[in-house]
C-alpha cells in the first residue's frame, strides 16, 4: 500500500504543472507604450494567492533585475530601478492575465522580460520570456512593398478593363446622351474601338455594285 | 500559319525566360555567393545552402520583386489575350490589346533590372549572373513581340 500512495502522488505532481504564456518577440518605436501580456493555464481553479512576477534582463548582460510582482491581491511596481514611473498593471488576476504596460519606451529598454506565475497550490512550471526590440523606425517587413506595388497595377489593370467595357455598353446603349447626329462625335469614339464596325449597305443598289464600291 | 506559330512560340519561350530570370536566384553571383531576387545561396564546405536575404529586403529589392513579378504576369496575360483576339478580332484590323500588354511587360523587365544595375550591390565584387542577363533578354524578346503585335494585321480575305 505504501507503493500505491507513492505512485499517485507522482502522478498527480505531473498532472499540476502549470504553462506560462507569453509573446514570443514584440517590436515597438521608441516613446510608444507596449503591453507586455503574460497568461498561464492550469489544472486547478485560480486561487486567491495567485502571484506573478516580471524579470528584466537587459541585452547584453548577464543580470536580471525584479521590476513588478503581484501578491495577496496587491500589485507592486519597480520604483528605483529603470522603469520608475513608468510601469503599469493593465492584467486581471481573476482571469489569469498579469500583463504589464510600459509607457515612453526607451532605447535602453531592449532586452527579455521574463513572466513567472504562481497558482497554489500548483506551482510547478517554466517562466516564459518575451523579447523587447525598440526601433526608431519600424522596418518594413519583407514583401510589403512587393504586393504592395503587384496588386496596385494588377488592380488598375482591371478598373481600366472593366472601364473600358463600360464605356463600351454604355455608348452602344445610348444612355450617354450623344449628339448622334453630328458625324465627328460618334466617329471619334468609333476611332478608340467603341462600337461595331458594320459597313452600312447602300439602299437601292445591287450587292455586287456594293462590293465592288 | 508558320508566321503564326513563330510567333507563338516565341512568346512561350519569352515567357519561359521571364520565369526564369524571376524564380532563380542568381542576379549577383561571387564565387561562393549567388543570391537575389528571394534568398542568397551560400557555398559551405562545397555544399550550397540557402540562407534568406540578410537585411530585411529593402525597398529597391522590393520594387525589383514586384516589377519582375508583374512582366511575368503581362506576358502570360498577353499570350491568353492574343489566342482570344485570334478568334474575336475582326479581319484586317491590329492586335492592339495583346500589344499593349507585351509593351508593359517590356516596361515592367526594363525597370527591374535598371533598378536593380543601379541600387543593389554597387561597389561590391563580383558578377551579373544568368538571371540578370536572361532578364535583359527577355526585355529585347518583349519588345520585338510588342512590336510585332502592334505592326502586325489580321489576315483578312
Amino acid at each position: 500500500q505504501p507503493e500505491r500512495l507513492v505512485l499517485t502522488s507522482t502522478l498527480a505532481q505531473q498532472c499540476q504543472a502549470i504553462v506560462i504564456y507569453t509573446g514570443w518577440e514584440r517590436h515597438a518605436l521608441v516613446g510608444s507604450d507596449i503591453r507586455l501580456s503574460c497568461s498561464f493555464f492550469s489544472w486547478r481553479w485560480t486561487s486567491e494567492d495567485v502571484t506573478f512576477s516580471w524579470t528584466y534582463r537587459p541585452d547584453g548582460s548577464r543580470d536580471s533585475i525584479s521590476i513588478f510582482h503581484y501578491t495577496g491581491g496587491e500589485a507592486y511596481l519597480d520604483n528605483k530601478g529603470p522603469f520608475k514611473d513608468r510601469l503599469e498593471f493593465v492584467g486581471n488576476p481573476g482571469r489569469r492575465d498579469g500583463s504589464i504596460l510600459i509607457k515612453n519606451l526607451e532605447f535602453t529598454d531592449n532586452g527579455t522580460f521574463t513572466c513567472d506565475a504562481k497558482n497554489p497550490p500548483d506551482i510547478v512550471g517554466r517562466p516564459s520570456s518575451v523579447r523587447l526590440l525598440v526601433f526608431e523606425k519600424v522596418p518594413i517587413q519583407a514583401g510589403v512593398i512587393t504586393g504592395a506595388i503587384i496588386g496596385v497595377v494588377l488592380g488598375l489593370l482591371v478598373l481600366i478593363v472593366v472601364i473600358y467595357y463600360l464605356m463600351r455598353f454604355l455608348v452602344a446603349r445610348r444612355v450617354f446622351s450623344l449628339n448622334v447626329r453630328s458625324v465627328s462625335g460618334p466617329a471619334a469614339l468609333c476611332r478608340w474601338g467603341f462600337c461595331q464596325s458594320r459597313p452600312e449597305p447602300i439602299p437601292g443598289t445591287d450587292t455586287c455594285v456594293a462590293k465592288l464600291a | 500559319m508558320f508566321v503564326l506559330a513563330g510567333i507563338i512560340v516565341l512568346h512561350i519561350s519569352t515567357i519561359i525566360l521571364l520565369l526564369v530570370a524571376t524564380i532563380d536566384n542568381a542576379w549577383w553571383v561571387t564565387e561562393t555567393v549567388s543570391t537575389d531576387l528571394w534568398g542568397t545561396w551560400r557555398l559551405k564546405s562545397s555544399e550550397w545552402h540557402y540562407h534568406n536575404l540578410e537585411t530585411s529586403p529593402d525597398e529597391f529589392l522590393q520594387s525589383v520583386q514586384a516589377s519582375a513579378v508583374l512582366a511575368c504576369i503581362f506576358s502570360i496575360l498577353g499570350l491568353f489575350v492574343f489566342v482570344a483576339q485570334l478568334f474575336t478580332l475582326p479581319k484586317g484590323q491590329r492586335f492592339m490589346f495583346t500589344g499593349i500588354l507585351q509593351l508593359i511587360s517590356c516596361l515592367c523587365v526594363m525597370i527591374a533590372a535598371s533598378v536593380y544595375t543601379a541600387e543593389l550591390h554597387t561597389g561590391a565584387s563580383g558578377g551579373y549572373g544568368h538571371s540578370y542577363i536572361l532578364a535583359w533578354i527577355s526585355f529585347v524578346l518583349t519588345f520585338l513581340l510588342a512590336l510585332t503585335y502592334l505592326i502586325l494585321r489580321k489576315k483578312s480575305e
